[in-house]
């Protein structure tokens, strides 16, 4: 059982290994959530996509949204560019 | 006996589940067969799983769910090209540790070893050599028998469509066990 154990752990091991360099490993549930929106709406329409899609996607609040935002730029995983045509707007774009 | 025993039972219900799983929500589109579905082959992921982390002790189990899996989703009593084919894809995985080991990267848990099974670069390594294998094999012998289940000849784009669903299918289970087993992680890791 001992063997089988340690098994398990080198397993666990090689997927944290998969986690760090994929930077979602220390993810809040919250940061999560931004993350896959984001993933998804690019996914979908193929195209950067904006806060307010976030927002609205997500249904998060407008504020969550944006602290989550920062933190992920902060940690290099996106970063914020602002919008040609709206430039009020700021469109996200994967790192 | 124990250990052979866990081995074999969490090899068998891992790549079982992933088969069905596979075969369920990826082969049938409207319940037909479609197999654009073998583009992500997540059962292969099992394979090189079960083998790099538990060794060749879960072999036998690992056959048994490629045999199963036909069996309980179409009723199908495997012939014996199956059976054969079967077995060729689930030692593609060791022959690909084979082949490692013979050119000096043997398997290792450590920072020095060659192949690190810690390191997911290296699994990766051992997922697309065994992919490698596996499509060359299995197509090899498809040709040979002069059997192909898929189309009427067997052709590159078969050869790559499996070696490519493989990678793909590896891929899709390693980021999903990844983000699944984050809470566990964050305390281990």
């Amino acid at each position: 059982m001992k063997q089988f154990i340690s098994d398990i752990a080198d397993a666990l091991s090689m997927l944290g290994s998969l986690q760090k360099d994929l930077s979602i490993n220390d993810f809040k549930p919250n940061e999560l959530k931004v993350f896959y929106t984001i993933i998804g709406s690019e996914n979908q329409t193929g195209e950067p996509c904006n806060i307010s899609d976030v927002v609205t996607n997500s249904g998060m609040s407008r504020s969550t949204v944006y602290k989550t935002l920062k933190k992920l730029v902060a940690i290099n995983i996106i970063q914020l560019e602002q919008s040609v045509l709206d430039k009020r707007e700021f469109l996200i774009k994967l790192n | 006996m124990k250990h052979f025993l866990s081995i074999s039972i969490t090899s068998f219900v891992f790549s079982f589940s992933l088969w069905i799983f596979w075969s369920y929500f990826l082969m049938q589109v409207d319940m037909s067969p479609s197999w654009d579905g073998s583009l992500i082959y997540l059962p292969h992921a099992a394979r090189v799983l079960c083998v790099v982390y538990f060794g060749y002790k879960s072999i036998p189990a690992l056959y048994c769910a490629e045999i199963l899996g036909p069996l309980t989703i179409y009723s199908a009593v495997p012939d014996p090209q199956m059976l054969f084919l079967a077995m060729l894809s689930v030692l593609s995985v060791p022959f690909a540790l084979f082949l490692l080991t013979a050119i000096g990267f043997s398997l290792g848990n450590t920072r020095e070893s060659p192949l690190n099974k810690r390191n997911y670069r290296h699994v990766a390594l051992i997922t697309i050599i065994s992919a490698m294998l596996n499509a060359l094999g299995v197509n090899l012998v498809l040709s040979f028998f002069e059997v192909n289940y898929f189309q009427e000849l067997v052709d590159v784009a078969q050869v790559t469509r499996f070696l490519v669903g493989d990678i793909l299918g590896s891929a899709t289970v390693f980021l999903v066990l990844a983000v699944a087993f984050r809470p566990l992680l964050r305390k281990n890791v």
